[in-house]
């Protein structure tokens, strides 16, 4: 079931306090956050480090609970769509296990959910993320760009309800995050998963969200809600669009108020 | 030849050099045999007397091989409790860092009470030294995980057994071959200090018995044979432990 406005991340007036040696109300990190992502929908959270905005994505995956304020996805707790196996992640540490194959590391989710392996549906997302021939290597075997490709194809293994990203390039030289993005768009847009990104790259959030929310800092709040227009399928031109840098820099304007005034 | 010779000198001439010394310095002394007897005629008391050398390896090498298994699956049946319960960490820890202190030699009048004056005991004592290594090293190689990776389980919603079999032992791998290696070394080095304390059998008893009747030949290469083989159990574990790493690390 839905939640009342049938989103499918529903973020309500999240507070997030940490703890802080002689600050006895602690750290305020989130300062009622209310966010709503829409089944289909790629989202992205733009924002300074230390705004939030992973503390925020880990809460969606039930990895931090909020200090006040409610997290749903689905209408669900994180907690009971986790367990079964509702969240496809991705992280910037790729988290392949080393001891297993590409396959294996793809077919993990499988096991860790006691389903039967479905070999058709691994083949056909190593043929999507474009790593054929490398069934059997192993993670110290790839390439930085390589393991995240991995990284993806296990995100998605499982057809998640909602696909959660955290920087999944963020490790990367610029060049193989730009064709990474290239990637991850064409990949998305065969799937249409709701999906959360979390960057703080403006030109990585336009050209692969249908809806940037940008962050501030200290304590972090919710600066400016904006859709992005371009059509999809985006060809790579996109980013040479005069639109496109316009957005871009008022975007990194809003990313940086104190260093404009 | 000299393909297989020229890396043995690169790799044992300290060895070699050792036992030159050896040999060099009682004949030119002139000690009476008794006192110290040459290297080869310790070797040369071995390759004449197997018959009376091999059944009593035999004795030492199961109580320490069994020591071995026992020890290494104790020390890791308690290291995954330790895991999995911070209950049974803070009271584990404590006793087994207790236990381990206590010199062994102390404690084999009293296992020997308990265990009978025998290869029980001497296979108890074995269990004790080689449990500590695995303790520590499983507790330590259980936690120690890919980057990442315990979110990942957790977001999957993965079972304490599914982190436990699929994430956490197979982390462990490279710290177990650890221990293994550790122990190896020293579970046949334990068993012939046990039997030689209680006189029982195996190769220490044998160590004991010719100290007794003076023939140190017979009492030399009983230590060579053991110093033997637990270098070459420690250079096979060692093997070993590359491989763990290579696979899991």
């Amino acid at each position: 079931m839905s939640g009342p406005s049938g989103a499918a991340i529903a973020l309500h007036d999240v507070t997030r306090r940490f703890p802080l040696k002689g600050v006895p109300e602690g750290v305020l990190a989130l300062d009622r956050v209310t966010l709503d992502v829409q089944p289909g929908e790629f989202v992205a959270l733009l924002g300074p480090s230390g705004c939030g905005k992973s503390t925020l994505l880990r809460m969606t995956a039930g990895l931090d609970t909020p200090s006040t304020g409610t997290v749903r996805v689905g209408g669900e707790t994180p907690a009971a769509v986790a367990a079964r196996q509702g969240f496809g992640v991705a992280f910037q540490d790729h988290a392949l296990l080393p001891w297993l194959t590409v396959r294996d590391n793809i077919a993990l989710p499988f096991r860790v959910a006691g389903k039967p392996v479905n070999q058709g549906r691994i083949a056909a997302l190593i043929a999507l993320v474009k790593l054929t021939g490398f069934e059997e290597a192993f993670p110290r075997n790839l390439s930085g760009g390589m393991r995240q490709r991995v990284n993806i194809a296990r995100a998605l293994v499982l057809q998640p309800e909602v696909l959660l990203l955290d920087e999944p390039f963020g490790a990367l030289d610029a060049v193989t995050r730009r064709h990474m993005n290239l990637e991850l768009q064409r990949i998305w847009t065969e799937t249409r998963t709701t999906t959360l990104l979390v960057t703080h790259a403006v030109e990585e959030a336009l050209f692969l969200a249908d809806r940037i929310v940008v962050m501030t800092g200290r304590p972090g709040r919710v600066a400016q809600d904006l859709p992005v227009p371009f059509a999809r399928p985006r060809p790579v031109e996109v980013m040479r669009e005069e639109r496109f840098h316009e957005m871009q820099d008022s975007l990194v304007l809003a990313l940086e108020p104190e260093a404009h005034d | 030849m000299d393909r297989l010779l020229r890396p043995f000198i690169r790799d044992w001439w300290g060895i070699l050099l050792l036992l030159l010394a050896w040999q060099a310095w009682v004949v030119l002394s002139g000690l009476n045999a008794i006192v110290m007897p040459r290297p080869l005629d310790v070797v040369a008391d071995i390759a004449t007397n197997l018959p009376v050398y091999l059944p009593a390896l035999g004795i030492s090498l199961a109580a320490a091989a069994f020591g071995l298994v026992g020890g290494f699956m104790l020390g890791l049946g308690l290291g995954i409790l330790t895991w999995a319960s911070t209950i049974a960490a803070g009271m584990l820890t404590p006793v087994t860092v207790l236990f381990s202190s206590v010199p062994v030699v102390t404690l084999i009048p009293i296992l020997a009470r308990l265990f009978g004056y025998g290869p029980g005991t001497v296979v108890a004592i074995t269990v004790i030294i080689s449990f500590f290594p695995a303790f520590v090293f499983s507790s330590a190689g259980l936690r120690a995980l890919p980057p990442g990776s315990a979110d990942l389980f957790r977001v999957l919603g993965a079972s304490r057994w599914r982190v436990l079999t699929s994430l956490a032992l197979p982390a462990a791998m490279p710290n177990l071959a650890v221990a293994l290696r550790i122990g190896a070394a020293h579970a046949l080095l334990a068993a012939m200090v046990a039997e030689y304390l209680m006189g029982s059998s195996g190769l220490g008893a044998m160590f004991a018995a010719a100290k007794s009747e003076l023939n140190t030949e017979r009492a030399l290469g009983a230590s060579l044979i053991v110093a033997a083989i637990s270098l070459t159990l420690y250079l096979l574990s060692l093997r070993v432990e590359h491989w763990a790493r290579a696979r899991y690390g």
